[in-house]
């Protein structure tokens, strides 16, 4: 009983805070959705803004390009990961200085990246001068839109750059606490080096990986900035139409933007509970 | 922004691990340090135009590098007029408050969820690691109109609260990392010698836990140092910090004080890492504590 | 069948000035079951992996036959080992586990399902098919890896320490089973084990590795009685040891001039026998044969444990407690060695 008072006593402070920022805003949210703003004067529930948003094919186009570039950005940055754990992780001249060099931009925020690639690969960027240099290309208009460009391919180039090292340490820690017992294991039984992998670290790695993948995907999906700073106009990133009604002079737009914040934050949900669905099932050790 | 929680390792594991590199021993193929250093390259690529911009005078295309060289951006930063030193005062103060903030609430929290068994901890944690999953967008633009009414947007108070959203979870799972490895008998058998609630706290248990506390807060800092979004939202541009005149800067195309403001803002991170790269690799991980779903 | 041979075998890992394994050398017959014994980490787990191809010798030899193996990638050398840690991989089930082996040789799914069957009801746990290890005892779970491995009937099985993480009883029953496997399928077991008891219960000949030297290779019977130097005898328990000289099958030292079983050492100095096999008060024999007094006494449970002390040299006999209790402290009995049981060290 004594001991019941004291966990509850800890944990309220932090669940309070939690819970009335982060669910608060999330309920907000979801009422301010369905048109009830009683500080803006309006008292009824309705479906409007969810009606208004699904009729247009604006948000269409922004839901599939934000869905292409997370679910794009995540696959990438997964199999590279998966390639640079995996040689990372063995012991080599030189491990601890690749080591770091590996994690530096894993404390560099996105915006930087951001910015660091838009110095990269605009047309007339670093890659677009070497172009010129080697006189593959006269005038910088004729550099590939990687930027501003349809195929969004500048921000997905940002995102692999960013979640790379992330998914990459979270395999290594994965790797070392599996150890190398299991693929010993595998080899001993005739396993070879690459159904040892297949057969046997890969499905161990997969909880990890599959979690790393969620929260990459979960994150690409919801974040404004890189969209906004390396995206085309039309259409734009999901967070950053969102962004663009909630901020409209037309008040009529606000419930729109809330709609889509709540679509964004549902896919997260789905993600979640996704994840731990699959790992549910998959393993129970 | 995400990193992995600051991991513990004890001295055992690392010495697991130096047994088991001695023993695997190999070294790389061509093919393979071709590609290792193709990554790396690729890792560090962007973060090199943004430091020669920063002393760059004059860099057209097609010119590969700058044509002049020049501190003017770095003067500019450092001046009295411009408003980076502002913002750079603002940007720390906010991610050092939300830091304390949440180091003094996540602490306990992170003590019960570490140490204890209870009803309803799996619902306690999915709702703790919920918000550093779900995009700040989505929470920000909800609380927006209640902040608005209660006169904390555009405030620093108004940024620094929601700034906790990411933060304090983020801090409470790396303390719950680190009170899962700590034995709460010391405190008992210290007790039992005569000291105080107090003085256990002082003498046996913050020493304990110190060393994860510390990575952790250094963590929370760059968690709040890195947050766009939530800071627009809130402080409806009255409240700026370094990332929001980044932004403004880089969509103006003034490259050479984006470089700038981009070396300034990368440092504590990179610092950072300089100080705690033993701590990363460690085997607790954001992706760990989700397992616990 | 063939014969395994290990030649001058080393292993020197980098960073250290000492081999773990140095020049070690070993036949192990066809269809044996063959102990490696030695205290822990003297580098007998080290020469299993290096069977077993996990680590890679610094020099030396290691042959199936005529043919050496060191060339072949773990999974191509037909040496499966089981390890200490069962290592059943988590995310499938027990027969999936069983089959992994013959799975990777890409056998026919029918061909899979009876041999994973027929090990299932070897190991004794038909049944359990479809579960996950982590619903399975411990012991369950070794069996599961030791049918995991006797699936691919092996050119030479290899256990390391395959039931020490197991208790006492579970640990027989093991012993048991993997005993009667190996007399059932007459496959070559090579196990490594650092409990002796373990070692003399199960095999027909034992290696005994002492910082990674082979020190003796011979029946349990030899390696008691017979030691061949001070730390074997040591390892083996032995108790006694009396320094003197030896000369034409008789040994001077401090309790008289013994005699010593014909297959003695001709230059030992140094004389060990074991307590339970001094014999005190019957004295038909005048060979070997002294008196001695009783220092002290020590009831041990199962036995009592004599101090004995003859012209300032101390040895221990130790006798069942129903007889040794009408013997006091400080009182002098006759004593006597029988020739058999003394052994002469280098």
């Amino acid at each position: 009983m004594l001991e019941r008072w004291k966990i509850v006593l800890l944990l309220s402070p932090a669940l309070v805070i939690i819970a009335g920022l982060f669910l608060g805003g999330l309920i907000l949210g979801l009422i301010g959705s369905l048109g009830y703003m009683p500080l803006l004067g309006r008292e009824e529930f309705n479906l409007n803004a969810y009606r208004n948003i699904l009729a247009s094919e604006r948000f269409y186009l922004s839901f599939l390009l934000t869905f292409y570039i997370a679910f794009t950005s995540t696959v990438i940055a997964s199999l590279l990961a998966i390639g640079a754990a995996l040689i990372l992780r063995r012991s080599f001249i030189g491990r601890s200085v690749i080591n770091f060099l590996f994690q530096i931009n894993l404390t560099v925020p996105h915006l930087v990246g951001a910015v660091g690639i838009l110095y990269l690969f605009s047309q007339s960027g670093f890659f677009a001068r070497l172009a010129y240099e080697f006189e593959i290309i006269t005038k910088p208009s004729e550099f590939p839109a990687l930027i501003y460009d349809p195929l969004a391919i500048g921000i997905i180039l940002q995102y692999v750059w960013k979640e790379v090292p992330f998914i990459g340490l979270i395999l290594l820690a994965n790797m070392q606490t599996i150890g190398r017992d299991y693929e010993a294991a595998a080899r001993v039984l005739g396993a070879s080096r690459w159904q040892c992998f297949r057969h046997v670290l890969l499905p161990l790695l997969f909880p990890g990986l599959l979690a790393a993948a969620m929260i990459v995907f979960a994150f690409t999906f919801g974040a404004y900035e890189i969209p906004a700073l390396l995206g085309q106009n039309y259409p734009s990133a999901l967070p950053v139409l969102a962004y663009q009604a909630f901020t409209d002079v037309d008040l009529n737009a606000r419930p729109e933007a809330l709609a889509m914040g709540m679509i964004i934050a549902l896919l997260s949900v789905i993600m979640i509970f996704g994840y731990a669905h699959l790992a549910r099932r998959y393993v129970r050790s | 922004m995400r990193i992995l929680p600051a991991v513990m390792c004890d001295l055992e594991k690392e010495l697991e691990v130096k047994r088991q590199r001695i023993e695997s021993g190999e070294g790389l193929s061509w093919l393979t340090w071709f590609s290792l250093i193709l990554l790396i390259s690729w890792l560090i690529l962007p973060l090199i135009p943004l430091a020669v911009w920063s002393i760059s005078r004059s860099w057209f295309f097609p010119d590969i590098t700058p044509s002049a060289y020049s501190l003017r951006a770095w003067s500019y930063v450092f001046s009295n007029t411009s408003e980076v030193l502002p913002a750079l005062g603002v940007t720390t103060l906010i991610a050092f408050c939300a830091t304390i903030v949440s180091a003094v609430i996540g602490v306990p929290a992170g003590r019960a969820l570490g140490l204890y068994q209870f009803r309803g901890k799996a619902a306690i944690e999915l709702l703790i690691l919920a918000p550093t999953i779900v995009p700040g967008i989505a929470v920000a633009l909800g609380l927006h109109v209640v902040f608005l009414n209660i006169g904390l947007a555009g405030s620093y108070l108004g940024v620094l609260i929601v700034h906790l959203i990411p933060t304090l979870p983020y801090m409470v799972l790396v303390m719950a990392g680190v009170f899962a490895n700590y034995n709460p008998n010391t405190e008992a058998q210290a007790r039992s010698l005569g000291a105080s609630a107090i003085q256990t706290f002082y003498y046996v248990t913050l020493p304990a836990i110190l060393p994860g506390l510390l990575i952790g807060s250094l963590f929370t800092f760059l968690v709040s140092w890195s947050q766009y979004i939530l800071t627009l939202l809130i402080g409806g541009g009255r409240v700026v910090t370094l990332p929001l005149l980044l932004f403004n800067f880089a969509s103006a195309g003034r490259n050479d004080i984006t470089g700038a403001i981009s070396m300034i803002y990368i440092l504590p991170g990179v610092v950072l890492l300089l100080l705690g790269a033993r701590h990363l690799t460690g085997r607790n991980s954001a992706a760990e504590s989700l397992r616990q779903i | 069948m063939t014969n395994v041979s290990i030649e001058n075998l080393v292993k020197l890992y980098p960073g250290r000035s000492v081999p773990a394994v140095k020049d070690v050398s070993l036949l192990i017959e066809t269809g044996s079951l063959t102990a490696l014994l030695g205290p822990s980490a003297c580098g007998k787990s080290t020469i299993l992996k290096m069977i077993a191809g996990l680590l890679a010798p610094t020099s030396g030899d290691i042959r199936f036959g005529d043919h050496s193996i060191l060339r072949l990638p773990p999974e191509k050398r037909d040496a499966v080992m089981v390890f200490q840690d069962h290592l059943l991989f988590p995310y499938m089930t027990v027969a999936e586990n069983i089959g992994f082996g013959l799975k990777m040789r890409r056998r026919p799914k029918a061909e899979i399902s009876h041999a994973v069957g027929t090990m299932l009801e070897l190991v004794k746990l038909d049944g359990m098919a479809t579960r996950k290890p982590n619903q399975l005892s411990g012991g369950q779970q070794q069996r599961i890896a030791l049918a995991r491995a006797l699936i691919l009937r092996p050119k030479i099985l290899l256990l390391d320490e395959p039931f020490s993480s197991l208790d006492a009883n579970l640990r027989l029953e093991m012993q048991q089973l993997l005993k009667s496997l190996h007399q059932e399928m007459g496959m070559t077991m090579l196990f490594v084990t650092h409990d002796q008891e373990e070692a003399v219960a199960l095999s027909s000949k034992i290696a005994l590795i002492l910082d990674g030297t082979l020190r003796q290779y011979a029946d349990a019977a030899t390696l008691y009685g017979q030691p061949e130097d001070l730390d074997v005898a040591k390892f083996f328990g032995a108790k006694n040891f009396i320094p003197g000289i030896s000369s034409s099958g008789h040994f001077e030292c401090a309790l008289g001039r013994l005699t010593l079983p014909v297959t003695a050492n001709s230059n030992g100095s140094m004389l060990t026998f074991r307590p339970e096999n001094v014999v005190i008060g019957v004295t038909d024999s005048a060979e070997n044969s002294f008196h001695a007094t009783i220092e002290s006494k020590k009831f041990l449970g199962n036995q009592t444990q004599l101090r004995l002390s003859k012209g300032g040299t101390t040895f221990d006999a130790s006798l069942p407690p129903l007889i040794a209790a009408p013997l006091l402290e400080g009182s002098t009995v006759s004593v006597h060695l029988p020739r058999q049981s003394l052994w002469a060290l280098p």
